[in-house]
């Protein structure tokens, strides 16, 4: 026995229904049918198979065509940035400056450059190292040391509940300005270091700084094109 | 890399004539083929699990209310194509509330009386979602907000005393709070728009006292002053007594808690009084009609919305295309990703649910979705979706849209990394 049997039943190599359980009768006649259908045309019905074949084939083949790829998220969607804690003043910080740190991590897609820092608070300048612009790694974890410098009393929030960091982004989809508001942790240590830094000034101070030592806060524009939301 | 998706195009081209000849191959063979005795049709003898959904479908609020209806819909129709759950096949049973607290208390008895409903979308008022919630919370029954703001509803009434304390564990949302959607449009306003005196209007609801309230303690932490206060009636919109009062105040912007039934007539007749102004408001008036509603003099006017924009997101493509497709005829509007992703965690909660129990679901279905949808995490339309240990979202975004040109125009986003 070579396990090949015969392609169409011959005499006698017909296998039978096992008795006492006849088929439907509806299902008998179009099994019947069928057999009569297919020995009408011998021809045809190879022939129909093989256009049914090249026609599933071009279409899966067509289905699963090369296409282009997907396109870059854009940066802000694509990035992490968590605050860290204070740190000690780089060695030749002016009094009344504070630093902190803060996690920087791309998440996916190409990469993306930090091109920019700010803060938006009027009394303040900022500075840090790295200095954007810088390149993040997608997958690791950049640490940015943040130092701040009051330069007005005046003009800073004291006890900001939710301040922010505003950081400019970019990558091969878009440059952006995307605020992160760093969390409780941030504010209230954000607050500490206002006080201690503005804690023997009154709070009409004059500048502590020369403005024309101080790097200007770049205020945050519009990078949206034009949408809506319409269906 | 390319050569790599050649290898892999090549690949796929192999299988796909494999499979093409195998399939013409059962064509031949099938004239020549024994009968087999017939066999059995397998059925459909699946599940049907109920999403309710609970929104104002019809007055006023309603595009916000129909755009989460379609987007939830939505997520059912793709669950079920897609078979997300063997054996279960997911339908919508959509209830209008009317933004009214009282009929959304009789639609929770309404969704907690049919046993096939296992999760509630909705609704879009934090007041309504107050009046719902022990219905829910006592049946055990699972409800996801797309669109409710108050932190109260999941922190607590102390919630801003520093005493959060979670009061129902039925209660979900993904859209972000105003704890931070306050505090978030202040620093814009103060900080970016340079407004320092700020005559601040709300509605006197849950949503909108409760999000000019965190607003107002923002601004004046950063500086600002508040040179007047005052309620509206919603149910009036005739607001010219306050327009004189914002005009007297010398305020250089106006913040109102409430949503766009009335803030579009109140920016209005603001202007109309003379006072050149931006109105400001939150996710509440983030909607094509308040664009209409306060016409050309609204140009400037700026809301803050949960979440960065729907385009911007690259999880969104697929929704906003399959949103078009669908053809519904509704805007999908502020609340639709989140709507989706509202839908689609009940559906995540379910499939836990069901493959924990070999495949079927258990008798205590409804308490066993609701613990099931405390540790859903997944892909979203809004990014990825999960609920900390309130039931708040854990991806929190927020963005500032000015009316430009006759439409809404993101002008800068926010990510809350606390």
């Amino acid at each position: 026995m070579n396990g090949v049997g015969p392609v169409e039943p011959g005499e006698g190599t017909r296998v039978w229904d096992p008795a006492g359980q006849p088929p439907p009768p509806g299902h008998r006649q179009a099994y019947d049918r069928l057999s009569a259908f297919c020995a009408r045309h011998r021809r045809a019905v190879p022939a129909a198979a093989a256009a049914v074949v090249l026609l599933a084939g071009g279409g899966y083949l067509f289905a699963t065509r090369a296409q282009e790829p997907p396109a870059a998220p854009y940066p802000s969607q694509a990035i992490d940035i968590r605050y860290l804690g204070r740190e000690g003043p780089p060695a030749h910080a002016p009094g009344g400056s504070f630093t902190f740190a803060v996690r920087v991590t791309a998440l996916s897609g190409p990469t993306i450059t930090v091109a920019g820092i700010s803060q938006p608070y009027a009394g303040l300048s900022l500075t840090s190292v790295p200095k954007p612009p810088f390149r993040t790694r997608t997958g690791f974890g950049h640490k940015i040391v943040v130092t701040m410098n009051v330069t007005e009393c005046a003009n800073t929030p004291r006890n900001a509940g939710l301040p922010f960091l505003d950081v400019t982004l970019r990558n091969t989809r878009a440059i952006e300005d995307h605020s992160y508001i760093l969390g409780e942790r941030y504010a209230h240590d954000f607050s500490d270091a206002l006080q201690v830094a503005c804690s023997n000034d009154p709070p009409s101070l004059a500048k502590r700084w020369n403005a024309a030592e101080i790097p200007a806060v770049r205020s945050a524009g519009s990078h949206y094109a034009d949408r809506t939301n319409r269906p | 890399m390319p050569g790599k998706g050649l290898l892999i195009v090549r690949q796929r081209s192999l299988i796909a004539i494999t499979a093409a000849l195998a399939a013409g191959a059962l064509t031949l063979t099938a004239c020549g083929s024994r009968d087999d005795d017939g066999g059995s049709d397998s059925g459909s003898d699946g599940t049907t699990v109920v999403i309710g959904v609970d929104a104002p479908l019809t007055g006023e609020l309603s595009a916000l209310g129909l755009g989460i209806k379609n987007s939830v819909d939505l997520a059912a129709k793709t669950a079920n194509k897609d078979k997300t759950v063997e054996g279960v096949t997911f339908k919508v049973e959509a209830l209008d509330d009317q933004a009214q607290p009282s009929s959304g208390q009789q639609n929770a008895t309404k969704f907690v009386a049919d046993k096939d409903v296992l999760g509630v979308v909705g609704p879009l008022n934090s007041s309504v979602a107050e009046s719902m919630q022990k219905v829910f919370d006592d049946a055990k029954l699972t409800q996801v907000s797309p669109a409710n703001t108050n932190p109260a509803l999941s922190q607590g009434t102390k919630w801003n005393g520093g005493t959060k304390e979670r009061p129902y564990k039925s209660y979900f949302r993904t859209a972000t709070t105003d704890a931070i959607q306050g505090p978030f449009a202040a620093q814009y306003v103060f900080n970016d728009a340079k407004k320092k005196k700020v005559y601040v209007i709300d509605d006197k609801k849950t949503y909108g006292a409760g999000l000019a309230a965190t607003f107002t303690d923002e601004f004046k932490k950063l500086g600002g002053k508040v040179v007047g206060t005052q309620h509206i009636d919603p149910e009036t919109k005739d607001f010219s007594a306050v327009a004189t009062q914002v005009k007297s105040s010398g305020a250089d912007v106006v913040y109102y808690g409430g949503e766009y039934p009335q803030a579009g007539p109140l920016s209005k007749q603001i202007k109309a009084a003379g006072v050149k102004i931006p109105l400001v408001g939150g996710d509440g008036i983030y909607s094509a009609d308040f664009v209409k509603l306060a016409g050309a003099a609204g140009t400037g006017d700026l809301a803050t919305s949960v979440g960065a924009p729907v385009e911007d997101l690259p999880s969104a493509k697929e929704f906003v295309a399959n949103y078009k497709t669908a053809g519904y005829k509704e805007a999908y509007e502020a609340y639709g990703g989140y709507s989706y992703d509202s839908g689609w965690a009940i559906i995540e909660a379910v499939k836990k649910v069901v493959e924990d129990n070999d495949g079927k679901l258990p008798d205590d279905a409804r308490a066993k979705v609701t613990e099931a949808m405390q540790n859903v995490s997944f892909d979203g339309v809004t990014g990825k979706v999960s609920f900390d240990e309130f039931g708040d979202a854990t991806n929190k975004q927020l963005t500032v849209y000015s009316v430009e040109g006759g439409d809404w125009k993101a002008v800068k986003s926010g990510t809350y990394t606390g």
